[in-house]
């Protein structure tokens, strides 16, 4: 038979697939294949429960750190403080009056 | 459907022994299939655990009876792709490790261990495996479906979630492929013993 032409080679490729189907037939499992999958579920749910606590720590975290802040912002401190709390204005003309007060004078 | 809706449902809820009845009875026909697709029998119930375990943390996704099935062929199939994918790099280099006359000896001393018919069901597979190393993953694992496992069409296309016409056009150029590493790998003679070995 001549098997080199492309419709014998499809039908060897068939008979090879139909070979290969019967050589490999359905299978059991090991007596350890139920334990085994039990063990890599369980495994797999304590990893997504320690991620999903971890991750609610940090939200906890987070939370409490921006709480922290805004208090910090929102509770007024000194003058000398870095959140100063006068007006704009007045913010301005005293920047000003620290940047050039030799150029103020000279003017003059 | 090997197992009624209502074992799922259960299984659904969180039910241990509903979802070992689902694993009782899928499991040989999945094991099978993943011999069939991964050709490495010491790795299919790695890859078995696998897809019941995907089938496990999925399950609540699955509203209707009927896409059942094609679902855990879905996640069979993606488990084989990923093992494929990780291994072949490994199976190159092993493939590439043993010249051809060191594969004929090993055969031939494994011989006196195995009965006859043993020693020529490892030689196809190993052929085949040989063979369908030689395309892609993917090619690898739809023409399986098709030619081995006996998947219709319909069956594929719930599987794949295309056309029909795709699939065709897929499964045309996945079978030119695996025609073309066919002609070259010489496995002419051993499809031709196989081919008589069926009559």
């Amino acid at each position: 038979m001549n098997w080199t032409n492309r419709g014998d080679h499809n039908s060897a490729l068939d008979a090879l697939f139909r070979a290969y189907r019967d050589a490999c037939p359905d299978r059991d499992a090991s007596p350890n294949f139920m334990p085994e999958l039990w063990r890599r579920i369980e495994e797999r749910q304590r990893s997504v429960f320690f991620l999903g606590r971890w991750a609610r720590a940090l939200v906890t975290a987070a939370a409490v750190l921006s709480l922290g802040m805004a208090a910090y912002l929102y509770i007024p401190h000194g003058p000398n403080s870095m959140f100063s709390v006068e007006s704009y204005v007045e913010a301005l003309a005293a920047g000003h009056a620290q940047e050039a007060p030799d150029l103020a004078v000279d003017e003059l | 459907m090997l197992v009624d809706f209502e074992v799922i449902k259960r299984a659904q809820a969180g039910n241990a022994p509903a979802f070992n009845e689902i694993v009782l009875a899928y499991r040989k026909r999945t094991l099978g299939t993943i011999a069939r697709l991964i050709s490495r029998p010491e790795d299919v119930e790695d890859v078995g655990q696998e897809v019941f375990l995907r089938l496990y943390f999925s399950l609540d996704q699955l509203r209707t009876a009927e896409v059942f099935e094609p679902w855990l062929y879905r996640l069979t199939v993606n488990a084989a792709y990923d093992y494929l994918r990780k291994h072949r790099r490994r199976m190159e280099s092993r493939m590439s490790d043993l010249s051809e006359q060191q594969v004929m000896l090993a055969d031939a001393m494994a011989g006196g261990r195995v009965d006859h018919e043993d020693r020529q069901k490892k030689q196809i597979s190993e052929s085949v495996d040989a063979m369908l190393s030689a395309v892609s993953e993917a090619d690898r694992i739809l023409l399986t479906l098709k030619e081995v496992e006996g998947l219709s069409l319909k069956e594929l296309e719930k599987i794949y979630r295309v056309n029909e016409n795709a699939l065709k056009v897929r499964l045309f150029r996945a079978r030119q492929r695996v025609l073309k590493a066919f002609g070259e790998s010489g496995n002419e003679p051993q499809a031709k013993g196989a081919a008589k070995a069926q009559v």
